[in-house]
């Protein structure tokens, strides 16, 4: 990996989509007003596929060359060049980036066509394209930058155009806000990310190896290994910092709260940024930088914590919702933290599986609910829908396929990568993890097909409005479906367990995700402990068929339990949003409200406080100037008159008293001389 | 060139006497004017191009006796720290003439005494002796005084003797401490290079007098702390930053953007040319509180006073004062990242608040306002201004691709090696700006449109040409900051060598 | 040298040109109708004075009339800048349309006759010279500040001004008596060698230093013996006002450096000066000027008529100048000398300005100055602007370089006297809110409806003087070199 391969198309992946958002962020108005939409569709997804074909030939690029050696760079030019602070524009392909590029522009690709279909009747059709190709740019500068720097940059790029796309429809003040709440969510975690990012090089700095460069940080992480901060080894804290990035990117405890309102953009986008793309940035860090976080035990067993209590919480809210989209926004939530709970066992390359298979199967549900939502005109209540299946079968088949992917059940993708997980969890003794994350799968079952049978199944509960009107979608969004489908049915056998051959996919990341746990443990205890979660899972799937097919099992039971407590409290989202409003956001609101009049009050007082003490001095000044020292000078005047004239009269040879007589008599007789001869 | 910088002053000011002769026809003047700060627009390119990036020392200089019993002279030149700022110097004003076409009282008055203030500017910063450089400073004043007394808004002349006030108030330390150094130089002189190679004789021993003994500061520290109240005030550093959100508000717009584009630099560039490379004992002993510690506050109560703002305008103001903070916490970090960060984000600061203070008057010549709540869905009234807007309103935010984000990461990354904490609360900076930026763009630009706003017309040429050189520089910073990183590294990293052996 | 009386009178011929002329003056007076040609007459005799006088520098130094007069540099630099401040008051008094009603004959007689004063308040090396001079001067100024008829306010300032002369030269003459006691000398030189040599009493020598300086101290209008300025300045004509506020100022400080410098003090090489160890009268100027400043500036705060306003700045002004006394430096002496010259311009130019305006709307209350820029009086209102950001001391303009000067030099001496800037600084910050406050009046505020338009036309004649006098305040803020070369050479004084 010491000299990765000089390449010089690697930028055009970037650059394209790129030059895309560019052109329909500025003449998209005019296209769309001359050509016709057709055109703003054209110039959007062309790129995304062409940079799909390079990022499949940089695959294979790589696939040519012996494992070691599979680094493939382009540099534009030194960015930044500051003492020891030295970045390049540079872009790297390697096994880990190469899984994500084909992700993002696959997925992204079909998402793209798919949104010509969605988006056909919206006026600013040109202005969603240019976001979306602008997305894309940034998603892929955040997976092939080679700095830690330029990863950054794709990390609040993606930040910025989700920002955008959630507030897409911004006449609503509701998107609007969403979006605010989602950037400003981010940057807390941006903010972690940055301090991370600072502590790793001043730490290599100090060892005499300060670089922002992945592949150098990597190469010289053991330097740090040793070294201290406030009494805790360097690398937890950095490793720390940088997992409170990803628990904003990624959505985790405590900054999953903007996830659920993000579902307030197209649906599109929902699916390829907060399911299959952006939310996973979080994890694709953490894989980058694995080695530091090998290094750092504590922040492992962190992360394994949150992953699951995450997993678990969202689950729980998942089962509640009735809104088609926030089911499977919480569900997202709820795999992410899945992906953690990988992340935090040390099985990076199980995690980033878990995360190529959930971007199949969650962008095709995402994408199927879209559907629903445009054949039931925007209507997202799945209390409304129901019976959907004979309207709209292609749909119905690829959301069946990916519910049976995601709740787990073989041979679908989800099934091998989340068992991966908890395998992995398990065979290093996180039996406590364990245990929570297999009632997660659980959950994950129920509420999935929970979803599946209230939109699919039984009559339909919309009014006849809609019913006459229900239809499939249209090719250009059907067709995305079925690819997408065939993915959550095949993407698992990449990565087959290792009683069944062990995984592909791990070996394939063998260069990037050193000491990849393979799991020890019996083939009897795997098989075991697989055949258990499939029965959860089935388990689960059972109850919501009682509950919301058969409806021999009334809900009102679970929900009743511990007098409804338990119920409101999923339903209300664990009250997350409540608390940190009043916390954080009125906080921030009433400090900022007491400051300012701090500043117009007091500090600007006293400047014009001292201004009005000098008047008020001067003016007393003058008072005093007029009034006492006038007087004085009055009565020394008189004085004068009077002694003169005694002087006059009594002839002391005084010559200062000779001279007064003289002075004031010459001077008099003048002036009178002036005002009355004249 | 021959004589390069005093004609980039000088000619400004002959502009100006020109215009006091013309015939009153508006029209003649506007373009009077704009004509006299074309050629240092064009020397100032010149100067860019043909300016030596690798050499740390001054550049084209130019050095003539002026009153040789006080050892004054002539003396102007520029290096890595200055030319960044001549080059804004010569951009705004050129484009804010453009931007002040809309005056229509006392037309001939104002493009005066605003290429008056332009050749102020400009002499500040080419100077390189403090009695020139004082006077430059001062000279500064009267203009900006009148521009903002008479072409100000409603409040204007409380805001205009304020700012005179206070910034003569700090100009009396200033003289004060010029005076102090030139008598404690040997032979006295006003020379700042000799200065800088005196610094050593500016002795550090306890005064016995009181408050000093107290504090245990000697002669560099009393006159390092008299020169930062005269650059403080200017900054504006808590708690002398008052007098900018009075000043900003009322000021006409090109105003607005000369004030927080130039003026405000001049607290720091006089910070680093004077009290770093003269006092660098002091220095080294007063900046943790002075620049690091205050800078911090700066950032964090800057950027909560503007989230309390109602008018657009004095938000945009406290961010200035946010954004300067971290300038302040740059130059404390005695790092090449802090240090040339903190410079940078002079310049970025002079070109993003520039556009935002144009935008707002964009949008107040339109609706005669700027209450934030006063207006909503501008973004489908006026798509055009609202995405340079936007574009303006992410860079403050430090948006990677864009300027700020370069100029921020690099003071807090430079900051971290020396004072992690002041480093995470200056970060923590970054979340406020997002919250105040965004929840305004949230307010003004998005929601549905205000009916009474439908008809506004969209942003005009004129305006979008004061806008577009500065948005264009915003991204190529952004993309490629080589362009003004090149010019400061070496003037900089020499500063910094100054002083590190004192800390 | 030092010549009996009829040798003098070669080296005399200024002062005799004068003396001519005010005799011509006051016959021509009883026979001219045009009374016009009076001012053109007294003009002429004053510019030869000034051509004679400029001659006399090509003369030897030397005594004069038994060493009652001494003629060397100092005494011409300050003959010069009272004849400079003549003729424009002159000029000024051409243009005014307060003299129109006065005696004009009398008037410039008086004034010439003051002038004349002021050359022996220059140039007096013994005691009774001094005093004499010095009441000269005093005399005809009470005259002329009540010279309007029928305007109780300048008749009262007269008087005041009277009575408090009165009182003050005498008690300065009764200071002088002690010392004639205590070394039975008049004589300059004569006092210094038997101050010298003799065991004399310090006690009493300081106390009669305190006399003689409440003399000086009422000519210079330093507090607390400035209280007849602001009535009197008032009260006076307008033209007479500015001559006083520079010339007489001038004279006082001419008389002042002569007798304690010169006099009393003994230089040593480097230009220090030592003061009689014991007498420690420098410490006592260095309290009044910090008194005298602060005290003017905020006084002039809230003053409403210009004139008045005018009457407190210049008395902060002489503060900033008894700095330059109390240093003991020969920069010091120099810097009040260049002080002295670009007040002359820059305070007069500002009178001038009210002059006009007076001339025109009739009042001098800063509230008639509302909106006078827009009143089509621009060019007065950007004059007086410059005047008075001049005398803020702000660049580039002349009172800056001045301030600058006297700040240094007394900067140079430490200790206590950093202080003293430091005061004098923050003085200049605080006298810049009533100086912009006029600025602001003119130029910030709007006319009021009811205020006529003041119209001031190319040809107005005081725009001959006007504008002179604001190039020259710019021109002296950036351009000083010569100027300053001509004080430092006017600093050579002839003792022995």
């Amino acid at each position: 990996m010491d000299s990765p391969i000089q390449t010089d198309f690697i930028r055009w992946i970037v650059f394209l989509p790129l030059l895309g958002a560019i052109i329909n962020g500025l003449l998209g108005a005019k296209i769309q007003k001359s050509i016709g939409k057709g055109a703003i569709g054209l110039i959007a997804c062309t790129p995304v596929v062409v940079a799909f074909g390079l990022s499949l030939y940089a695959f294979f690029m790589l696939t040519g060359l012996e494992p070691e050696r599979r680094f493939l760079i382009d540099n534009l030019y030194r960015w930044i060049d500051l003492g020891s602070l030295k970045v390049d524009m540079a872009f790297l392909v390697d096994p880990l980036s190469a899984v994500m590029i084909l992700i993002v522009t696959g997925i992204g690709g079909l998402i793209h066509i798919y949104a010509t279909g969605y988006m056909h009747d919206d006026n600013a059709f040109w202005r969603f394209f240019a976001y979306l190709n602008l997305f894309t740019a940034a998603m892929l500068t955040l997976v092939l930058g080679d700095s830690l720097l330029l990863l950054f940059v794709g990390w609040e790029g993606v930040g910025l155009c989700s920002y955008a796309l959630i507030g897409f429809w911004y006449t609503d003040h509701a998107n609007a806000r969403a979006g605010n709440k989602a950037f400003i969510v981010n940057r807390v975690g941006d903010f972690g990310f940055v301090l991370g990012m600072f502590l790793l090089f001043w730490s290599l700095d100090a060892q005499g190896h300060g670089s922002l460069t992945i592949r150098d940080m990597v190469k010289f992480a053991p330097a740090i290994k040793e070294m201290m901060i406030w009494g805790m080894p360097v690398v937890t804290l950095a490793t720390l910092f940088l997992f409170i990035g990803a628990t904003g990117k990624s959505a985790q405890i405590p900054l999953f709260v903007w996830l659920p309102d993000a579902m307030a953009g197209p649906t599109p986008v929902s699916a390829l940024i907060h399911a299959a793309t952006m939310v996973t940035a979080g994890v694709y860090m953490t894989a980058r930088m694995n080695v530091f976080f090998s290094m750092a035990p504590d922040t492992l067993n962190v992360i394994a914590v949150i992953g699951v209590a995450t997993a678990l919480v969202a689950a729980t809210i998942a089962l509640t919702q009735y809104d088609i989209k926030k089911v499977l926004a919480y569900s997202t939530v709820s795999q992410l933290g899945y992906m953690f709970i990988g992340v935090g066992v040390g099985g990076y390359a199980a995690a980033v599986f878990h995360l190529m298979t959930h971007a199949f199967f969650k962008a095709c549900l995402f994408l199927g609910a879209g559907s629903v939502i445009h054949a039931m005109h925007h209507e997202q209540d799945m209390r409304k829908m129901g019976g959907l299946r004979q309207y709209m079968p292609v749909t119905f088949m690829t959301f069946f396929v990916s519910v049976l992917a995601i709740a787990g059940f073989p041979p679908f993708a989800g099934f091998f990568s989340k068992d991966e997980i908890l395998w992995l969890a398990a065979s290093s003794q996180h039996w406590g993890i364990w245990v929570f994350a297999i009632c997660g799968a659980g959950l994950t079952a129920f509420y999935m097909f929970r979803q599946l049978f209230m939109t699919f199944y039984g009559r339909f509960r919309g009014d006849h409005h809609l019913q006459e009107h229900l239809h499939e979608s249209p090719q250009a969004m059907s067709m995305p479906l079925v690819v997408l489908a065939i993915g959550a049915v095949l993407a698992g056998f990449i990565g087959l367990p290792a009683v069944l051959g062990g995984s592909q996919f791990a070996h394939w990341l063998e260069p990037v995700i050193h000491g990849h746990e393979e799991g020890h443990g019996s083939h009897a205890l795997e098989w075991g402990l697989m055949a258990l979660s499939v029965g959860v899972a089935s388990l689960g799937a059972f109850i919501a068929y009682l509950m919301y097919r058969r409806e021999s099992l009334s809900p009102a039971i679970f929900a009743n339990l511990a007098g409804g407590l338990f119920y409101r409290l999923f339903d209300r989202k664990w009250y997350v949003d409540e608390i940190y409003q009043f916390l954080f956001v009125n906080g921030t609101l009433l400090l900022a409200k007491v400051l300012s009049a701090f500043d117009t009050y007091v500090i600007d007082g006293i400047v014009n406080g001292a201004a009005s003490v000098t008047r008020f001095v001067s003016w007393l000044n003058g008072l005093f100037d007029n009034y006492i020292i006038d007087g004085i000078v009055n009565a020394v005047a008189n004085f004068t008159f009077w002694a003169g004239n005694k002087f006059r009269r009594v002839q002391t040879g005084n010559i200062n008293s000779y001279l007064y007589g003289i002075l004031i008599a010459v001077a008099a007789l003048i002036i009178v001389k002036i005002r009355y001869w004249g | 060139m021959e004589n390069l910088l005093t004609y980039m002053t000088f000619i400004p000011l002959a502009g100006a006497a020109i215009v006091l002769v013309l015939p009153n026809n508006a029209k003649l003047i506007r373009w009077v004017s704009a004509a006299a700060t074309v050629p240092p627009l064009l020397m100032a390119i010149w100067l860019f191009g043909n300016f030596d990036r690798n050499q740390a020392g001054f550049q084209f200089v130019e050095k003539y006796e002026w009153i040789p019993a006080f050892n004054i002279s002539y003396y102007m030149g520029v290096d890595g720290l200055s030319i960044s700022m001549v080059l804004l110097t010569a951009l705004l004003c050129f484009l804010c003439i453009f931007a002040s076409f809309g005056i229509d009282k006392a037309v001939k008055g104002y493009f005066a005494l605003f290429l008056m203030l332009d050749a102020g500017m400009m002499g500040v910063f080419c100077a390189l002796d403090f009695f020139l450089f004082f006077i430059f400073w001062e000279v500064m004043l009267l203009p900006m005084y009148f521009l903002i007394g008479i072409w100000g808004g409603p409040r204007r002349e409380y805001a205009a003797i304020k700012f005179f006030l206070y910034t003569f108030f700090g100009s009396a330390f200033m003289l004060i401490s010029i005076l102090a150094l030139y008598f404690s130089t040997e032979p006295h002189t006003f020379d700042m290079t000799v200065m800088m190679a005196q610094a050593s004789k500016f002795g550090t021993e306890v005064l016995p007098i009181w408050p000093f003994n107290q504090l245990g500061w000697g002669f560099q520290h009393a006159v390092w702390m008299a020169l930062f109240i005269g650059f403080a005030i200017k900054i504006p550093a808590f708690p002398f930053h008052t007098w900018l959100p009075d000043a900003h508000v009322e000021a006409p717009t090109a105003v607005s953007v000369i004030l927080a584009g130039v003026l405000l630099k001049m607290g720091t560039y006089g910070i680093l040319r004077i009290n770093f490379p003269m006092l660098p004992e002091a220095t080294a002993d007063l900046t943790f509180w002075c620049l690091g510690a205050l800078g911090v506050w700066n950032i964090i109560y800057g950027a909560l006073c503007a989230m309390a703002q109602t008018d657009l305008k004095k938000l945009v103001a406290y961010s200035s004062v946010s954004h300067m903070g971290y300038v302040m916490l740059g130059m404390a970090s005695f790092t090449t990242q802090g240090i040339n960060g903190a410079v940078l984000q002079m310049f970025n600061h002079g070109t993003i608040t520039g556009m935002l203070f144009l935008l707002v008057g964009v949008i107040y010549d339109r609706a005669h306002h700027r209450e934030i709540d006063g207006f909503g869905g501008l973004a489908a009234i006026m798509p055009v201004y609202t995405g340079v807007t936007a574009l303006a309103f992410f860079a403050s935010m430090g948006l990677p691709g864009l300027s700020g984000f370069i100029s921020e990461i690099l003071v807090l990354l430079g900051t971290w090696q020396k004072y992690p904490i002041l480093t995470i609360l200056g970060a923590s900076g970054v979340i406020l700006t997002a919250g105040y930026l965004l929840w305004t763009i949230q307010r003004v630009y998005l929601g549905p449109p205000n009916e009474k706003y439908l008809k506004l017309p969209e942003i005009s040429g004129r305006e979008m040409f004061t806008l577009v050189p500065l948005g264009a520089i915003v991204i190529i910073v952004g993309v490629y900051p080589n362009v003004v990183l090149a010019l400061l590294r070496a003037s900089l990293d020499q500063l910094n060598q100054i002083v590190i052996p004192h800390l | 040298m030092s010549l009996r009386n009829l040798a003098s009178l070669s080296f005399f011929y200024p002062e005799l040109i004068l003396t001519g002329t005010i005799i011509l003056l006051i016959v021509l007076d009883l026979v001219v109708r045009a009374k016009r040609s009076l001012a053109l007459i007294a003009l002429a005799g004053s510019v030869a004075a000034l051509i004679a006088t400029f001659d006399l520098y090509s003369a030897q130094p030397g005594f004069l009339f038994y060493r009652m007069i001494v003629l060397d540099n100092f005494s011409l630099f300050f003959k010069i800048f009272a004849l400079a401040a003549t003729i424009l008051c002159i000029w000024m008094s051409l243009g005014s349309s307060e003299i129109k009603q006065v005696y004009q004959g009398e008037y410039y007689a008086l004034l010439l006759t003051s002038t004349l004063g002021m050359f022996f308040m220059a140039s007096s090396s013994n005691l009774l010279m001094a005093y004499l001079s010095l009441e000269l001067v005093s005399l005809t100024s009470y005259v002329l500040t009540g010279f309007l008829p029928r305007n109780r306010r300048s008749t009262e300032a007269a008087l005041k001004y009277l009575i408090y002369g009165g009182v003050a030269s005498g008690t300065m003459i009764y200071g002088m008596s002690w010392i004639f006691g205590m070394t039975g000398n008049l004589d300059y030189a004569a006092i210094q060698t038997a101050l010298g040599q003799a065991e004399i009493n310090t006690t009493a020598l300081f106390i009669a230093f305190m006399f003689i300086l409440v003399g000086f101290g009422y000519k210079i209008v330093f507090v607390p013996f400035h209280m007849w300025s602001p009535d009197v300045y008032q009260g006076a004509p307008t033209p007479f006002t500015a001559f006083l506020s520079v010339a007489s100022n001038a004279a006082g400080i001419a008389i002042m450096i002569r007798f304690f410098f010169p006099g009393v003090s003994r230089v040593v090489p480097g230009g220090e000066w030592l003061f009689i160890s014991g007498v420690e009268w420098p410490h006592v100027l260095l309290l009044l000027s910090m008194i005298t400043m602060t005290v003017g500036n905020l006084c002039a705060l809230n003053q409403r008529n210009l004139k008045r306003m005018l009457a407190y700045s210049g008395i902060a002004h002489a503060g900033y100048m008894l700095m330059g006394l109390a240093v003991l430096n020969n920069e010091g002496l120099s810097a009040i000398l260049f002080y002295v010259v670009v007040y002359l311009f820059m305070n007069l130019g500002a009178f001038v300005v009210v002059g006009m305006i007076a001339n025109i709307t009739g009042g001098e209350d800063i509230e008639d100055y509302r909106g006078l820029a827009w009143r089509g009086a621009v060019i007065p209102a950007a004059c007086l602007a410059v005047f008075l950001l001049s005398l803020t001391g702000l660049p580039p303009f002349a009172g800056f370089i001045a301030k600058f000067f006297l700040f240094a030099a007394v900067f140079k001496e430490g200790g206590p006297f950093v202080i003293l800037v430091l005061v004098a600084v923050l003085n200049s910050v605080v006298s810049l809110y009533y100086y912009a406050k006029i600025i602001r009046t003119m130029f910030l505020d709007a006319p009021n409806p009811e205020d006529k338009a003041v119209a001031v036309g190319a040809g107005d004649f005081n725009l001959t003087l006007l504008v002179p006098l604001t190039v020259l305040t710019v021109v002296f803020g950036v351009y000083f070199g010569p100027l300053l070369k001509y004080t430092n050479q006017s600093l050579t004084f002839f003792v022995k």
